[in-house]
């Protein structure tokens, strides 16, 4: 009787959850400083949240995307980028800090995926410090910027690189690695 | 030669029609392995000829749906009425039965959400398990059934039957922001509003008249 419970209840499509994030990241994407429309892969670029260790994917990586998590139970994540196209000696680090701030909310998505978290009312400033090295590509001089929307976003984060921020919501970016 | 004519039986077996009252005991032994479920169904149904009756099911289920992400419990009262069709020709004064049958289900139940766990897909900033303890009152589940299953007559009126069940959802209420997961009388919900049942019941026929 059980048995056949079982295996009348048993692999239903909701049994497993094919959505994937669930919960949206927040992407970026790199592009040649001075050709905005041609991605770029980046040089060693690693990336890490205040406090946090380096996220193991992104360790000293060339990629021209990347999509990383923002913490849910805070109101705010804190990210520290670093490129290093010269030596990949620590003197010759560039560094940007990038602050996302979001109220995040809970959402019911189905039985196996569960809940998953939307982040309202993004908006996010950036910090640069371009005082490390000479910066070849570009000379920009603005090293502030603020955003109220977290979607589609250009930012100069690097001297070599222009950036593009989004969320990843399903699988709508695709990836060039 | 004139051919002799067949007489015709004229011995006509009677069969019972009365009203026959039981209880679904899988539900008892199903709670018994499983802390996660309670329940408890009577069974009655009325004989209107020689193949149809007249059918209904009420009671009463509580289940914690534990999944991956969420934890959940419904519980609440249903009914379930409609016709069983006996297809099974029995011999003699037998009353066996082969049946098929449709029934509409009605269930009202409660549905708590106990906890759950965001799905962030990420070990780097993890979500933690959130007490919830969210109860909606009140919600009502109307569904279709299709029933297949056998009678047997064990002893004299008492018989043992068991049947499957596939039910289809007309119409549910679900939470704000959740999702009926189990509905009492339905069963699991499955995401097509789809669901299975089973039933096996020990039933006793008060008999009125023979036919």
């Amino acid at each position: 009787m059980i048995l056949c419970t079982a295996i009348l209840s048993g692999c239903e499509k909701d049994d497993f959850c094919t959505k994937d994030p669930v919960t949206p990241k927040l992407v970026l994407r790199f592009y040649d400083a001075n050709d905005r429309d041609q991605l770029k892969k980046t040089e060693r670029l690693s990336i890490w949240a205040a406090g946090k260790d380096t996220i193991p994917t992104y360790r000293s990586v060339a990629l021209d995307s990347v999509a990383i998590p923002l913490n849910t139970t805070t109101i705010e994540t804190v990210y520290h980028l670093k490129i290093n196209d010269f030596d990949g000696n620590l003197a010759s680090n560039e560094t940007a800090t990038l602050t996302i701030q979001y109220t995040p909310e809970e959402e019911f998505v189905s039985r196996s995926c569960g809940f998953r978290v939307i982040f309202n009312r993004c908006s996010f400033f950036v910090r640069y410090k371009l005082d490390s090295r000479f910066y070849p590509c570009s000379s920009h001089n603005d090293r502030q910027s603020n955003h109220s929307t977290c979607s589609d976003i250009p930012l100069v984060l690097f001297s070599c690189w222009f950036v593009r921020l989004g969320m990843l919501k399903r699988k709508q970016w695709k990836f060039h690695q | 030669m004139e051919v002799p004519s067949v007489e015709k039986d004229s011995l006509v077996y009677k069969t019972a029609y009365g009203l026959r009252l039981g209880a679904d005991i899988s539900k008892p032994i199903l709670a018994s392995f499983n802390g996660n479920y309670t329940g408890f169904e009577l069974v009655a149904d009325y004989r209107i000829n020689k193949k149809i009756y007249v059918a209904a099911e009420i009671g009463f289920e509580e289940k914690t749906s534990v999944e991956e992400y969420s934890n959940s419990t419904s519980k609440g009262n249903y009914i379930r009425v409609g016709f069983n069709y006996n297809a099974y020709d029995n011999w003699l004064d037998m009353n066996n039965e082969i049946f098929t049958g449709v029934r509409y289900g009605l269930g009202i139940f409660d549905q708590t959400l106990n906890s759950y766990t965001p799905n962030v897909n990420s070990l780097y900033f993890p979500s933690e398990s959130i007490n919830a303890s969210i109860t909606d009152s009140g919600l009502t589940a109307h569904w279709t059934e299709f029933i297949v299953g056998i009678k047997v007559e064990t002893l004299r009126n008492l018989f043992v039957s068991t049947s499957i069940s596939y039910k289809i959802v007309l119409a549910v209420n679900d939470p704000e922001n959740f999702k009926t997961l189990f509905a009492p009388g339905f069963g699991r919900i499955f995401e097509s509003g789809t669901g299975f049942g089973f039933n096996y019941t020990i039933s006793y026929l008060i008999p009125f008249t023979k036919k």
